[in-house]
């Protein structure tokens, strides 16, 4: 976070102009107008067939103006920041008004109206940036923007020679460094003005093995808020080491037979399970719209006490940390189910309103082209008592998995699904058989009812997991080693 | 171009895009949101002393693309030299893409469209206002409400000019015009399904704003009360509204990147056949007025009508200038832009009657799982192993009888496409793949 006067100079505005647009924007009736400016540099390299021969760097930079009418969004954006040009979006989004507006109730949201966790934001839609103190949640030492490709490729090279020797089966390797850094500047009809640079960097590898026939490949990434300084000796021994893991029992691994039986999830990566079972369910706009299976259940048990899931702003230099949303609301830990009731759902200003509750810091777009919705950021289960051992001890006949790609749910049904990359089959209480590539499908609600033991391992994926939900957002997940008595396992 | 090269690249390629699109969407009937979008990009590729790099950026005043242009210059510089960069032969690349209008698809009616005609359009296909709310009954007889439903209309304008230091120049321009509504409903026992309809067209007066409220509504309340026949083995109909799902890990693995890094399950089958003789897949991107047709790719090089795959044997790669220089084979096309399933109906299931629809492949087949909507999953693209979640419904004796759901289906591209039974004849025009309703035998299903 640094000086205003340097976001202004970075969008060639002053804060007259930014009254003007804000005045121009509720011209037709909005009751809340707000401004988003984002200039964002993100640079790729790519090693592939062992030389670093591709990369480049990227600009995009504009302001999204965004007008309410009560729940209805009108929005523009123009990718060039001179008034005219942004008068003239301000115009276009004010257009939301040409009707009249949706005008609910305030609702309360269960048994009793939701407080969220930070007492001092319980005032309602103004949320009063200026009176938070909080330290920067994304300190850099150097800035992505000013460093040079030269610098990186020594280090892409050495990753691929690290990983390389690890095994005589590879027979290739990509590695993947992205970094982006972006200004952003907000303000509202409100006259509240929050400003924050943001960087993002990830290093990706992917490996293809062949033994034989058989073809196989693996994937590993790690991701953060920070600097270039994230480019330790440490994080590319941890990156080579965890790219050859697994591959023996990846060869050798057989799709089980189907069925339904008890999954035990690895702590950390199985945290997806999290994100697409229950997270999206608790996302207050579809709860507001009524579409959520967990609509209206606020202050309802919705799972053994010995559970507690947060969605969390705050780690540092973690993928989905916020100093501030997209809506300029500090980002907090938000418990969404505590000691096994749904506490809150996560909330943008708009839903917020809605419930008359506080924001909770999850109005997040991808860029300065989409307007805000409510977004998870880090994403975690707390851990529970479980020796981690012993849950697996405890199963006679079921999976364990330990890597997951992508997952999807129905927010409406609560139906989910993720696909299985690894893991092993459990008889009598101990890992037998590797397992992969089946999916696993559910029901967000039964399975968290379904839960039967909660680790003591919590631990924070440090993957670069990206949310889709018609815009794509960066995120974490994490989850101790959890055990679910009922789910449906594709198989032969 | 000029500034490229006097910055120092030997070579370069730009492409410039712009777009706007404008958006009206409606809760419950009533204006919810309205977005304008208005987007420039220029994209650069600059060949520097043997070396390549990628570029972009949304500044477009001559007075900041100097600067990001010799900066650019400057970072091709550090990386490797790669000798398989290149322009495309010039001999390959597209000429009769002079106007960007050539294809049909800009609808000239898109310059008369204001916001109170959006506003009309937006409003056209809600039910709400009429069926929000109310009991209503489904075609098997179970009682639901309609209690949200959300639909969008939107018009996009975009425009593409490709031009490369050897005298490429290629323009595209197109309009397209949406609708989507998803239903949400409620049984009478509480439970919620949604629905999801929508069309899409590249003229106006093609955009078919009926029956889409009222067919997501039907499509999420046909689902209600699911109940899952046991895990097994069934044969296995998807509607053409999904079934683009099983065909774009075989594209995906023809595409000369996966080809090139060993990740894909059909390496070495150019010219085999791997599938059965059934399949039999074309692309068509040069066919006049229809979504996804387009006369060049991202490189200029110019599009043709090929055979993908027929009669079950590989016929196509899709391999840009640099995978062919890398693999020392032949360039193609970036990729298949507008793929096209013929109808086919095995020998096993008797005479092709006159229409091959979803109604009669269900016929045909008799007895099995149609699959209406795929809900996650994933497929490892070295082996072509796949797992799926589904929805959709149990058939007996060719008719649907009850719905199913929380599904997975599970197997091998290779093997799934050797159990081709049908493939019908009615693919969605809106979209950019045709592909139609397909039948397999001997699917694993897990319950």
């Amino acid at each position: 976070m640094k000086e205003k006067r340097l976001y202004l100079d970075t969008f060639r505005v002053d804060e007259p102009a930014l009254d003007r647009l804000i005045e121009e924007g509720r011209r037709e009736g909005g009751d809340y107008c707000d401004l988003f400016f984002e200039d964002t540099t993100w640079t790729d390299l790519l090693l592939r067939d062992g030389q670093v021969a591709s990369g480049g760097f990227h600009v995009d930079h504009g302001v999204g103006i965004r007008v309410l009418q009560g729940e209805k969004t009108g929005y523009a954006y123009s990718e060039r920041t001179e008034l005219p040009l942004m008068l003239e979006a301000a115009k276009a989004a004010s257009a939301i008004s040409m009707s009249s507006a949706i005008r609910r109730p305030f609702r309360k949201a269960g048994l009793k109206t939701v407080r969220n966790e930070a007492p001092e934001m319980l005032s309602g839609f103004r949320i009063f940036p200026e009176r938070m103190s909080f330290p920067d949640r994304y300190p850099f030492r150097a800035d992505w923007r000013t460093e040079e490709a030269r610098k990186f490729v020594p280090l892409l090279e050495r990753l691929e020679r690290l990983i390389t020797a690890k095994d005589p089966r590879i027979v290739k390797v990509i590695v993947r460094m992205s970094s982006q850094v972006s200004d952003i500047l907000q303000y509202n009809s409100f006259r509240e003005m929050t400003f924050d640079t943001r960087p993002l960097a990830s290093l990706a590898v992917s490996v293809i093995f062949s033994q034989g026939n058989v073809t196989e490949n693996k994937s590993v990434s790690r991701s953060f808020r920070t600097g270039p300084e994230m480019l330790t000796e440490e994080l590319l021994l941890e990156i080579a080491e965890d790219a050859v893991r697994g591959i023996d029992e990846r060869f050798a691994a057989k799709r089980p037979e189907g069925g339904e039986m008890p999954v035990v999830m690895g702590s950390g990566a199985s945290g997806i399970l999290l994100h697409e079972a229950m997270g999206h369910a608790f996302e207050a706009d579809f709860n507001r719209k009524g579409q959520s299976i967990f609509s209206d259940r606020v202050g309802q048990k919705v799972c053994d006490a010995r559970i507690s899931i947060v969605d969390d702003g705050t780690l540092p230099s973690n993928r989905g940390a916020v100093n501030y949303d997209d809506e300029g609301v500090p980002g907090q830990k938000t418990y969404m189910v505590r000691e096994g009731v749904l506490r809150s759902y996560l909330h943008d200003r708009i839903s917020a309103r809605f419930y008359g509750v506080s924001p909770t810091g999850n109005g997040r777009r991808e860029s300065f082209r989409y307007p805000p919705l409510p977004r998870m950021r880090a994403t975690y289960m707390e851990s529970g008592d479980a020796d981690p051992a012993e849950i697996i001890a405890s199963v006679k006949r079921g999976i364990y998995v330990d890597e997951f790609s992508n997952g999807q749910v129905q927010i409406g049904e609560g139906d989910f699904t993720f696909f299985v990359k690894s893991g092993s089959l459990i008889e009598n209480g101990r890992l037998t058989r590797p397992v992969k590539d089946i999916n696993i499908i559910g029901n967000g609600p039964r399975a968290l009812a379904d839960i039967a033991a909660v680790g003591n391992d919590l631990k924070i994926d440090e993957g670069a997991w990206t949310c889709g939900k018609g815009q794509s957002c960066p995120v974490s997940c994490g989850i101790p080693t959890v055990l679910v008595d009922h789910l449906i396992v594709g198989g032969e | 171009m000029a500034m490229a090269l006097e910055a120092g690249a030997q070579k370069a390629r730009f492409t410039l895009s712009w777009s706007c699109m404008d958006s009206f969407a409606t809760l419950n009937g009533e204006l919810d949101r309205v977005n304008h979008c208005l987007d420039h990009a220029l994209t650069i590729c600059l060949f520097v002393d043997g070396r390549f790099g990628s570029f972009s950026t949304n500044l477009l005043q001559l007075e900041t693309l100097g600067p990001f242009l010799q900066k650019a210059v400057s970072t091709v510089r550090m990386l490797a030299e790669d000798p398989c960069r290149d322009l495309p032969d010039p001999a390959r690349t597209a000429r009769d893409a002079r106007t960007g209008r050539e294809l049909g698809l800009l609808d000239p009616a898109y310059a008369s469209i204001n916001a109170a005609r959006r506003l009309d359009l937006a409003g056209k296909a809600a039910i709400f206002p009429e069926m929000g709310n109310k009991e209503l009954r489904s075609d098997t007889g179970m009682t639901y409400r309609l209690i949200s439903e959300e639909g969008e209309y939107s018009d996009t304008l975009t425009d593409q000019l490709v031009i490369d230091s050897n005298g490429l120049r290629c323009r595209h321009t197109e309009t397209a015009f949406e609708y989507g509504v998803e239903t949400t409903i409620q049984d009478s026992e509480g439970r919620k399904y949604s629905g999801y309809w929508w069309d899409s067209s590249p003229l106006l007066e093609r955009l078919d704003l009926r029956f889409l409220g009222r067919t997501a509504m039907e499509r999420a309340a046909a689902q209600i009360a699911p109940e899952n026949p046991e895990s097994g083995k069934y044969n296995l109909v998807v509607d053409s509204e999904c079934a683009s799902r099983l065909v774009n890990p075989l594209l995906k693995a023809l595409g000369g990147y996966s080809l090139q890094q060993r990740n894909s399950f059909l390496e070495g089958t150019l010219g085999t056949q791997v599938f059965s003789e059934g399949l039999t897949l074309v692309d068509r991107p040069r066919t006049p007025g229809r979504s996804g047709s387009k006369l060049f790719d991202s490189e200029g090089v110019a599009t043709k009508e090929a055979p993908i795959i027929e009669g079950g044997i590989v016929r196509t790669y899709y391999i840009n200038t640099y995978i062919a220089r890398k693999m020392n084979t032949t360039a193609t096309v970036e990729e298949a832009l507008r793929p096209v399933l013929l109808p086919y109906l095995s020998p096993v299931l008797g005479e092709r009657p006159s229409t091959l629809d979803r109604k009669a492949i269900l016929e045909k087949v008799k007895n099995g799982i149609l699959v209406t909507g795929f809900n996650g999953g994933n497929n490892n693209s070295s082996t072509g192993d796949f797992s799926y979640g589904i929805e959709g419904f149990l058939f007996e004796e060719g008719r649907i009888t009850r719905p199913v759901r929380e599904m997975l289906i599970t197997g091998n591209f290779l093997t799934l496409w050797n159990h081709l039974l049908a493939a019908g004849d009615d693919a969605r025009f809106c979209m950019s793949k045709l592909i139609p309703t397909l039948a397999f035998e001997n699917v694993d299903f897990s319950s």
